[in-house]
C-alpha cells in the first residue's frame, strides 16, 4: 500500500515536472524553438482560391491558423513580417495517395513450412490493419523536396502488397510536431501480385480481393448474430477482416492505384460488384475512360507527371522512310493526346486531384505547366492542387483555400505560379515558414549578349566535388570567330600548386558548354570531360573521367570578357 | 438486406456485372456469292441479307432494304466466321500459376481489347475466340469467349456476354511440373492430378451442403447457425457439378483422358471438352460417347515427352468415330490461318469439305455452347461472316472481309500498315516478345512466376 502510494506520488511529481516544463521553461537547448508563432505576409498578391480574383493585402496567421486576410488586417507587434511586395501567395498544395516520407516495411521472412499456394495474408501482401502513419517520417524520403515544390498536406499510402493498409493525411510541417491530421482515412489497394505465391497476378489479385471482401461481410454478420443470440459459435475475426471492416461498412473508401484505362475499369467493376466506396489514383493513361469516370462519379487522382518526350526528340524525320514517318506521326499524336488528357477531364466536368506517388518533385510544376499548355485551364490546375484534393480527402473545412480559420498552408512564389519563370520562395506548412533560395534568372540576365546567345567567354571560377574531396581552379575561355579556346587550372595530382593546361573540343550547344582537357596522373593520361548548363553567370554540370565516373561541378563567371 | 443481395449476387456467380452496353450491330446484303452454310450445304450464286446483326434471309435475288449496303460477292466464297476454341489472345494475364486449383480467377477480368492479335485474327477470318486460362493448374481459371469487335475500348464489348461459362482444366506434365516438381506439393504425378480433382469436387459438395444448411437455417427464429466461409474456388467447382460451366481440359495422353471421363462420370459431370487431345484417337469411342468432343491441333506435336505419340490423322479418326471435333490455334500466329489448318484434315484423313469446315465453325461453337447463335449461315443466327477469295480450304484462299454481328471489322482493301489502336507516347518502337508469339501460350506468365520464386526454373516453355 505504502509502495503504491509512493509510486503515485512519483508519477505526480513527474507530471508536475512535465507540465512545469511546458509552461515555464524558457531555455531551449536545441535552439530550434521559434521566436514567435505569429507571422504576417504583408502587401502580397493573394490568390485565396481557384478562380477567385487576386487581391493585394496581408495574411496574418498564428499557431498554424489563419487569423485574417486582406488590406486592413491589424498586425500585432509580435508578428514576424514576411515582406510580400512582389510575391504571389497561393493556398498550400495538397496531394492524395502519395508516398512522401514512407519507408516500406521489410518483407516478412518465410516460415519453414511455407506453402506458396496458400500463404498467410501478411506474407501475401494483404495487410489492411497496417497504417501509413507507422511508415511515415517527416524527415523521410522526399518530404523536403515535395514541400519545396509547394506541397503542404499529403495523404500518404502505406507501401506493401495488394492491400498494403490504410492511408493517413499528414501536414508537411515542422519536424518536431506530430504531423498527423487524420488516420485510417482510406484503404489502399492495387493489382500487384505477390512474388512467387498466391495471388501472383492481377487476375489472382481480383479473385483474392473478392474473397477478402466477402468473408469480411460474413464475419461481420457472424459477429452480429453472436451479439444478439445465445448459443452461436464464437466469431473469429481475422486481423484482415478487422482491417477491412470499415471498408465493407462503407465508412472509408478504397483507394485503388490504377495506371491504365483497363486497370481503372477493373477497379470500377470490382466496386460495382461489391459495393464499396472507391477513389482511383495514379492514372497515367485514361483518355478512353473519361466518360466512364464521369458517369460513375468516382473521384480521381491523376499522376503528377507528363510522359517524357524522349521518343519524340529522338525522331530523325529527315532521313526516315515514308513508313517510318507515319509511325513517327502516330507516336507524336499519342504524345500530344497524353499531354491533353487532363484537359479532357476538365471538359467533362470531373474534378480531379494529383497523386505524387512515383513522380519527381522537381518536375511537378513543369508537369502542371505542360498540362496547361495543352488545354487545362489555370483555374482547374490550381483547383487540382488545392480545393479538389481537399474535397476528395474530406478536409475542405481546414484546407484548400486561404480563409480565416483554415490552416496556415501557403505557397509563395516570385511570379504567377504557372509561369515558367515562377520560383517558389517560401512555403508555409502548418504555420511554419520554409525559405528557399531564389535563382536569379531572367531573360535580360547578364550572361546573355544582346542577340540572345549565351555568353561564355571570360574567366570562370569552378569547384568540383570528387570522392577525394573538393577541388577547384579557373577556366579561361576566349572566343575566336565562332570557335572557343582556353585553359583550365587544377590541383596538381602529384601535389603542390596548380597546373594550367589548354582545353580542347570546346563547344557551346544552346546553353550547354562542353570541353575536354588532359591530366597526367602517374604516367597515365586521363581525358576529363566537362559539361555544364549555363544560366546567367552560373554553370552547373559534371566533370567526368572515363573509368572513374562523373562528379558534380559548378562554376561562376567572375570576369566576363568585354563585348564590343 | 442490401448486403445479403450482394452476397447472393456473388454466390450466384455473377461475373463482372458490366453495364451491358449495346455493341454495334450492322446490316448488309452480300450478293451472288458461293455460300458455304456448313450445316445446310453449299448455295451457288446466293445472297445473304443481314439486318441489325442477324442473318435475316438466305436465298437468291434478295433486295437490299433502303440504306443497307450491298456487297458484290460474285466469284467469292462466303462462310461463317471462324471460331477458335483455344486461344490466349487479348488477355493481359494467362496463368495464375500459384495454386493447383484456381477456379476462382476469371479471364473476363483481364481482357485487353487493344491487343493487335484480335485484328490479325480477323484478317484470318476468325470472329470468335475462346480466351483461356493457361495450363499450369489442374483446375485453371474461368475462360472468356470473345467476339472480335476490333476498335472497342471497353473489354465488356468484346466479351460474348450470351456465351455460357467455361473453365480450364489441365492434366499431365504441366501441372505436375509446376506444382509437384516446382513447389513440391500435390500433384507430382498423374495420380496426384486425379486426387486433386476428386478432393476438389468432394470439398465442393461439402461447401454446397454447408451453404444450403446455412441458407435454410438463416431465416428461422432463434437461428444459431453462423455463415460458412465464402470460397469462390469451391463455389465454382460446385457450379461445374451443377452443370453451369463447361470444362475445357488440356490433355494429351489417352490414359489421362479416360481418367477424367471416369472422374466426370463419378461426379455426374457431362459438360466436358478435351483440348489438344493428341492421343484422342486411341479413346475416340469413349470421347464420342461421353463428352462434348475434342479440340485438336492439325499436326503439331513432339514438343515434350507426353506429346510424342501423335498423328495428323487424329482429327479425322475422332470425327469418323462420332466425336465433335474442332481444330484450334493456341497461338497468336496459327489463329491467322485456321482455314488452312482445317484443310489438313483432307490431306490426312480425307474429310469432306463440310466436315473440314465444321471443325473451325459449328463444332467449336458446339464445344463453347454457342451453336444456337453462331457457327453456320442460317436464318436467325448472329451474322459473323467471312468473304474469301478462293475456297477457304484451298491453299490459295485469302480472306477479304470479316464481319461480326453484320459489322465489317476487316477489309483487305482498307488494311492499313499500322492498325494499332493504342500507341505508346514514350516508345518509338514497342517491345515485341518473340517467344510468346512463337510458342503455345498455355504456360505464359509461368516462367516469370518461377523466376520470381526460385530463379530460372523452366527450360521448356510449352
Amino acid at each position: 500500500m505504502k509502495r503504491q502510494f509512493l509510486k503515485a506520488g512519483m508519477a505526480g511529481l513527474l507530471m508536475t515536472g512535465i507540465l512545469a516544463q511546458t509552461a515555464w521553461a524558457q531555455s531551449d537547448p536545441t535552439g530550434k524553438r521559434r521566436v514567435t508563432e505569429t507571422y504576417a505576409i504583408t502587401n502580397a498578391t493573394i490568390f485565396a482560391s481557384p478562380g477567385q480574383q487576386a487581391t493585394k493585402g496581408s495574411v496574418l496567421f498564428r499557431d498554424g491558423v489563419i487569423l485574417g486576410i486582406g488590406a486592413n488586417v491589424q498586425l500585432p507587434k509580435e508578428a514576424q513580417l514576411i515582406p510580400g511586395d512582389s510575391l504571389y501567395v497561393y493556398p498550400g498544395f495538397i496531394d492524395g495517395a502519395g508516398l512522401t516520407g514512407i519507408t516500406k516495411p521489410k518483407d516478412l521472412e518465410r516460415p519453414k513450412d511455407f506453402v506458396s499456394s496458400a500463404p498467410s495474408d501478411e506474407i501475401a501482401g494483404i495487410t489492411p490493419w497496417r497504417s501509413a502513419s507507422d511508415q511515415f517520417s517527416i524527415s523521410g524520403n522526399q518530404v523536403d523536396d515535395w514541400r519545396k515544390a509547394g506541397f503542404t498536406i499529403s495523404q500518404v499510402l502505406p507501401d506493401g502488397g495488394m492491400i498494403p493498409g490504410k492511408a493517413s493525411i499528414m501536414v508537411l510541417g515542422n519536424d518536431r510536431s506530430v504531423n498527423v491530421l487524420l488516420e485510417n482515412t482510406a484503404l489502399a489497394a492495387n493489382f500487384k501480385g505477390s512474388r512467387g505465391m498466391y495471388p501472383a497476378t492481377a487476375v489472382g489479385v481480383m479473385a483474392k480481393f473478392r474473397d477478402v471482401y466477402q468473408n469480411t461481410t460474413l464475419a461481420l454478420d457472424h459477429s452480429k448474430l453472436y451479439a444478439s443470440t445465445a448459443g452461436v459459435s464464437r466469431p473469429e475475426m481475422t486481423p484482415t477482416q478487422t482491417g477491412m471492416a470499415a471498408v465493407v461498412q462503407k465508412q472509408i473508401p478504397v483507394i485503388f492505384t490504377v495506371e491504365s484505362d483497363l486497370e481503372a475499369r477493373r477497379a470500377i467493376s470490382l466496386q460495382k460488384e461489391l459495393g464499396f466506396k472507391l477513389i482511383l489514383t495514379g492514372l497515367e493513361n485514361y483518355e478512353t475512360v473519361v466518360d466512364l469516370l464521369k458517369s460513375t462519379g468516382v473521384p480521381v487522382l491523376i499522376k503528377l507527371q507528363v510522359p517524357d518526350d524522349k521518343a519524340i526528340k529522338s525522331q530523325k524525320a529527315d532521313s526516315a522512310s515514308v513508313a517510318t514517318k507515319a509511325q513517327y506521326d502516330r507516336v507524336k499524336e499519342a504524345y500530344e493526346k497524353a499531354l491533353a488528357q487532363a484537359s479532357l477531364l476538365e471538359k467533362a466536368g470531373i474534378s480531379f486531384g494529383f497523386s505524387t506517388a512515383d513522380t519527381k518533385p522537381g518536375d511537378a510544376l513543369k508537369a502542371v505547366q505542360a498540362m496547361i499548355k495543352n488545354g487545362l485551364s489555370e483555374k482547374a490546375a490550381l483547383a487540382a492542387l488545392t480545393t479538389n484534393p481537399a474535397q476528395i480527402l474530406g478536409i475542405s473545412r481546414v484546407a484548400g483555400t486561404i480563409e480565416k480559420g483554415k490552416m496556415a498552408n501557403f505557397v509563395i512564389s516570385t511570379d504567377s505560379i504557372f509561369k515558367e519563370s515562377a520560383q517558389i520562395k517560401h512555403v508555409v506548412a502548418d504555420g511554419y515558414v520554409f525559405d528557399y533560395e531564389i535563382k536569379k534568372k531572367t531573360a535580360k540576365e547578364n550572361g546573355k549578349s544582346d542577340n540572345g546567345a549565351v555568353k561564355v567567354d571570360g574567366v570562370w571560377e569552378y569547384t568540383s566535388e570528387t570522392p577525394a574531396g573538393s577541388s577547384g581552379g579557373e577556366i579561361t575561355i576566349t572566343k575566336e570567330g565562332d570557335d572557343y579556346s582556353g585553359t583550365i587550372s587544377y590541383d596538381d595530382p602529384s601535389g603542390g600548386g596548380k597546373i594550367s593546361t589548354p582545353i580542347k573540343n570546346v563547344s557551346l550547344n544552346g546553353k550547354t558548354l562542353t570541353f575536354e582537357f588532359e591530366v597526367n596522373a602517374g604516367g597515365n593520361t586521363l581525358t576529363v570531360t566537362i559539361s555544364g548548363e549555363i544560366s546567367g553567370k552560373e554553370m552547373d554540370g559534371t566533370m567526368s573521367v572515363a573509368q572513374f565516373g562523373s562528379f558534380p561541378m559548378s562554376a561562376k563567371l567572375t570576369t566576363p570578357s568585354l563585348t564590343f | 438486406m442490401k448486403k445479403l443481395k450482394i452476397i447472393l449476387a456473388a454466390l450466384l456467380g455473377m461475373g463482372l456485372n458490366y453495364s451491358q452496353a449495346q455493341t454495334p450491330k450492322g446490316s448488309v446484303l452480300i450478293k451472288n456469292a458461293t455460300v458455304l452454310t456448313v450445316t445446310k450445304g453449299n448455295l451457288e450464286n446466293s445472297d445473304v441479307l443481314v439486318q441489325d446483326g442477324i442473318i435475316k434471309q438466305v436465298g437468291q435475288n434478295l433486295k437490299a432494304p433502303s440504306g443497307v449496303e450491298t456487297i458484290d460477292g460474285t466469284g467469292k466464297f462466303l462462310m461463317p466466321g471462324i471460331i477458335d476454341a483455344h486461344s490466349h489472345v487479348a488477355l493481359d494475364v494467362v496463368n495464375e500459376a500459384s495454386a493447383p486449383i484456381v477456379a476462382e480467377v476469371r479471364m473476363k477480368d483481364v481482357v485487353n481489347p487493344f491487343e493487335i492479335g484480335l485484328y490479325r485474327a480477323l484478317a484470318g477470318g476468325v470472329t470468335i475466340s475462346h480466351a483461356m486460362h493457361g495450363s499450369a493448374n489442374v483446375v485453371g481459371g474461368q475462360n472468356a469467349t470473345l467476339k472480335h469487335r476490333w476498335g472497342s475500348t471497353d473489354p465488356a464489348d468484346i466479351i460474348m456476354q450470351d456465351a455460357p461459362r467455361t473453365i480450364k482444366f489441365a492434366l499431365g506434365e504441366n501441372p505436375t511440373r509446376v506444382h509437384g516438381r516446382g513447389n513440391n506439393i500435390q500433384p507430382r504425378t498423374r495420380m496426384g492430378v486425379e486426387a486433386v480433382l476428386r478432393n476438389g469436387f468432394s470439398e465442393a459438395l461439402q461447401y454446397k451442403k454447408a451453404w444450403a444448411g446455412y441458407n435454410s437455417a438463416k431465416g428461422q427464429k432463434g437461428n444459431t447457425t453462423s455463415p460458412p466461409v465464402y470460397n469462390d474456388r469451391l463455389k465454382t467447382l460446385a457450379d461445374i457439378l451443377d452443370g453451369k460451366i463447361i470444362i475445357h481440359c488440356h490433355s494429351y495422353r489417352a490414359d489421362e483422358i479416360y481418367m477424367l471421363i471416369n472422374v466426370a462420370k463419378d461426379f455426374g459431370i457431362t459438360k466436358l471438352v478435351f483440348q489438344h487431345t493428341n492421343e484422342g484417337f486411341k479413346v475416340a469411342p469413349e470421347i464420342a460417347e461421353y463428352t462434348m468432343g475434342a479440340s485438336v491441333f492439325a499436326d503439331w506435336w513432339a514438343y515434350k515427352m507426353e506429346v510424342y505419340y501423335s498423328t495428323a490423322f487424329n482429327a479425322a479418326i475422332l470425327q469418323r468415330n462420332g466425336v465433335i471435333t474442332s481444330i484450334n490455334s493456341d497461338s497468336a500466329e496459327l489463329i491467322r490461318h485456321l482455314y488452312h489448318e482445317a484443310a489438313k484434315t483432307q490431306r490426312y484423313g480425307g474429310l469432306t469439305d463440310d466436315e473440314a469446315l465444321s471443325m473451325i465453325t459449328i463444332n467449336p461453337a458446339k464445344q463453347l455452347g454457342i451453336d444456337d447463335k453462331v457457327g453456320s449461315i442460317e436464318v436467325g443466327k448472329q451474322a459473323d461472316l467471312v468473304i474469301f477469295e478462293g475456297h477457304p480450304l484451298s491453299s490459295y484462299a485469302v480472306p477479304q472481309m470479316t464481319f461480326v454481328d453484320g459489322v465489317k471489322y476487316f477489309d483487305i482493301k482498307a488494311d492499313q500498315d499500322d492498325q494499332r489502336q493504342f500507341v505508346s507516347a514514350t516508345e518509338m518502337v514497342e517491345p515485341i516478345f518473340l517467344h510468346a508469339e512463337d510458342d503455345h501460350q498455355c504456360l505464359q506468365d509461368v516462367d516469370a512466376y518461377f523466376e520470381a520464386f526460385q530463379g530460372a526454373f523452366f527450360e521448356e516453355i510449352l
